[in-house]
């Protein structure tokens, strides 16, 4: 007998579409089409369908508009579990980075007095309006990610988050260490792993794309010295953290501890 | 009493990049409206990056958008090197260019296959045209891979780049990866070649033929290209790069988070690939020159479908291109990835051309931090055209059942490649 196949909705909110991407570009996607049906996903899908009730919902994008808002709670409602993809989904995305100024002032900026009919908010994560059941983290995430995410659902069981910072990976790969070798404000050490220390492993210090890490677990008592030997202050490293983290509740408190003890 | 009319609209246009509907509004004598809504939030890109360090903005641009990723990152990393007064060798030049081809590869590829073909075979999505056009797919498959892989290689990955900085890159391929690159392409030639011969055999709509005046980056060195520092337009005017807010100018309309363009503040104009053709096909070379030749009929730039077939025959070109500027590079073999960039105060525009067309980024740089920055994108420069071949389609086809309006509409904006994230955020500072 044929096995009920498994419904999934993949949905936009404001976004680069990098994630949506990054999943249309698996070529395993071919060999998950017998197993699955594709309820809603409009970069690909035309026949797509935003309010029918699916077993996994991936929602890429931060909701940064009044019809997004409530375009993610009516995906809450019809399915069985909820995925936030990306750094915009869990973070708020890079749209976040900027905390200081107001709704008005960025508007003002960019589009002057002028007005349209759709109402913008500031940029938020998925979770701040509905709860999410499962994060995957990375501005984009690796093919691998969502590959093992899938893999896990589909065989019924639930994927496991990663507590290790980037640095564990980019010491198992050998590079030189950016931030000791350069002095370059590299975050993988307080950012989560998962990538194979890609940029590093470019010689490119870590912007922190994967989302900052649980602050217990991050290397702290050598990182504070490493951090301030090489001349970079408190502010530096919390702005660059911010780019991708413009509103973990805890990033003031993690990089505060980080600090700790050493004098400005 | 006024007339209230039904508008037949789509919410959500499938298979672009990015959020945007149509609305047609059609009336007893014939269509009253039509407006392209992009509902894609804003996300104030310019504005967040104002005051931010230089190399952290470059990193943030590129999440513009996906699609073309690379083309964001090289164009903002030219602008922040002229501000500063930085000139990269032609080494590196050359394979920035590279890396600029593979998204022009994996864009086309994953355009033409998978967002456009699917209407012109009957498919609502390529996932359900698997099994009757294999080869096709597989086709689909092995550029895009070819177009990501280079990205991987050259950038880090296939999207969001962060291996092209302020002075080069921070690690360069060996030379054996470089030599498999070249052979890689060599061996996706005939698939190119296929792609297009597939593409002339497609329906080019002869309902939206009309004047149309063409923008393009006139290509540096007189060979077809991506970058350059003027603007030629169609009607034989030609500016520098530095006064693109004179001739192309933006308005706010109301029902977009997108700006709309015009040229010299009176025409909507195209950007593109047939637009690159339009203005530029004299600076072909190779197999695409031939190609072009023999096929001279069917580039109409009077046609926005054309710019489907444009992009086929790019895929062939700018395959071969890669191929010639690797030479270019192994020939200095080996190539210093980076030189020290000393970041002085000043302000430069880059202008390159994307897979959808001209991107500007136009950044002030003040200690060591963006003071200004300015972005237009292909897709806010073809939005007010794309309108109006959209209301040209429905002038012919108000008619028709819905659906098959609604699909022609769609298909109008689909040619044009929109990049609907993309277009969102444009600034004023
Ligand atoms: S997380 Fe990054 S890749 Fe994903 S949609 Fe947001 S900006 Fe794009
Ligand atoms: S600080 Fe950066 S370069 Fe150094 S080990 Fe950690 S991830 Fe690698
Ligand atoms: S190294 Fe850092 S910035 Fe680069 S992919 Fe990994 S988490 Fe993202």
């Amino acid at each position: 007998m044929e096995k009920e196949k498994v419904r999934i909705g993949f949905y936009a909110l404001t976004s680069c579409y990098g994630c949506q991407l990054q999943f249309a570009m698996m070529d395993e996607i071919l060999q998950l089409i017998p197993r699955a049906e594709i309820v809603c996903w409009y970069m690909i899908e035309r026949d797509s369908y935003e309010d029918e009730p699916v077993d996994i919902a991936f929602i890429e994008g931060s909701v940064s508009t009044e019809e997004e808002a409530e375009l993610v709670k009516r995906i809450r409602e019809n399915a069985k579990v909820v995925v936030a993809v990306g750094a915009c989904a869990t973070q708020g995305g890079v749209q976040s980075w900027e905390q200081e100024k107001s709704l008005e002032e960025l508007w003002k900026a960019v589009y002057g007095d002028a007005k349209v009919k759709f109402q913008p908010k500031l940029a938020k994560p998925v979770d701040e309006y509905i709860k999410v059941d499962y994060r995957i983290y990375g501005c984009p995430p690796e093919k691998r990610d969502f590959l093992y995410a899938l893999g896990t659902f589909l065989v019924g069981s639930w994927p496991e988050d990663i507590d290790y910072p980037v640095c564990v990976e980019c010491r198992l790969k050998g590079n030189s260490c950016i931030l000791i070798e350069k002095g370059e404000p590299c975050l993988g050490p307080l950012t989560r792993a998962g990538c194979d220390a890609r940029c590093p492993g470019f010689g490119v210090a870590c912007i922190g794309c994967r989302g900052a890490i649980d602050y217990d677990v991050a290397w702290f008592d050598s990182l504070a010295r490493t951090f301030r030997e090489k001349g970079l202050t408190k502010e530096e490293i919390l702005q660059r953290m911010k780019i991708f983290n413009g509103h973990n509740p805890r990033l003031e408190e993690m990089v505060e501890k980080v600090f700790q003890g050493v004098e400005e | 009493m006024k007339e209230i009319y039904l508008p037949i609209t789509v919410d959500h246009i499938a298979r672009v990049e990015g959020k945007g509907g149509v609305e047609i509004v059609v009336g007893d004598d014939g269509v009253k409206e039509v407006r392209l809504n992009i509902i894609e939030g804003p996300r104030f890109f310019e504005a967040i990056t104002v005051g931010k360090k230089l190399e952290e903005a470059l990193a943030v641009y590129p999440r513009i958008c996906s699609f073309c990723s690379a083309a964001h990152k090289l164009t903002a990393v030219e602008a922040a090197e002229k501000a500063v007064g930085f000139e990269p060798r032609e080494e590196i030049q050359a394979l920035r260019e590279v890396l600029y081809i593979g998204d022009m590869i994996e864009s086309h590829a994953l355009h033409l296959y998978l967002l456009v073909l699917p209407d012109y075979l009957g498919y609502s999505s390529p996932l359900k045209m698997v099994e009757e056009y294999r080869k096709e797919i597989n086709i689909a498959l092995e550029l895009k891979n070819l177009g990501g892989w280079m990205m991987d290689e050259l950038g880090s990955r296939a999207i969001h780049q962060e291996n092209a900085v302020l002075g080069g890159f921070g690690k360069l391929p060996g030379k054996g990866t470089l030599e498999l690159m070249k052979k890689r392409l060599a061996e996706a030639l005939p698939k190119a070649e296929y792609t297009f011969e597939l593409f002339t055999k497609l329906e080019q709509y002869a309902e939206v033929e009309g004047p149309i005046i063409h923008m393009a980056v006139r290509p540096r060195n007189d060979v077809y290209g991506i970058y350059g520092d003027a603007i030629s337009v169609s009607d034989g005017f030609e500016f520098p790069s530095e006064d693109y807010k004179k001739h192309m100018v933006e308005r706010v309309v109301e029902h977009s988070f997108a700006k709309h363009s015009f040229y010299n503040g009176e025409k909507p104009f195209m950007t593109g690939a047939i637009s690159r053709l339009t203005n530029h096909a004299d600076k072909l070379y190779g197999r695409a020159k031939e190609l072009y030749e023999s096929h001279r009929e069917l580039f109409r730039p009077t046609n926005p479908f054309t710019n489907n077939l444009a992009q086929a025959l790019e895929l062939v070109y700018f395959t071969e291109r890669a191929m010639d500027l690797i030479d270019e590079a192994l020939a200095r073999w080996p190539v210093r990835p980076r030189d020290e960039v000393e970041v002085r105060d000043g302000f430069g525009v880059a202008t390159t051309e994307a897979p959808r067309g001209i991107l500007v980024y136009a950044l002030g740089v003040k200690d060591g931090r963006v003071s200004h920055a300015d972005i237009i994108t292909p897709t806010a420069f073809n939005l007010a055209m794309m309108e109006e071949h959209v209301r040209m389609m429905a002038e012919k086809h108000y008619n028709d059942e819905p659906e098959r309006l609604k699909l022609l509409a769609e298909m109008v904006v689909r040619a044009y490649d929109p990049c609907i994230s993309c277009s969102v955020h444009v600034a004023r500072l």
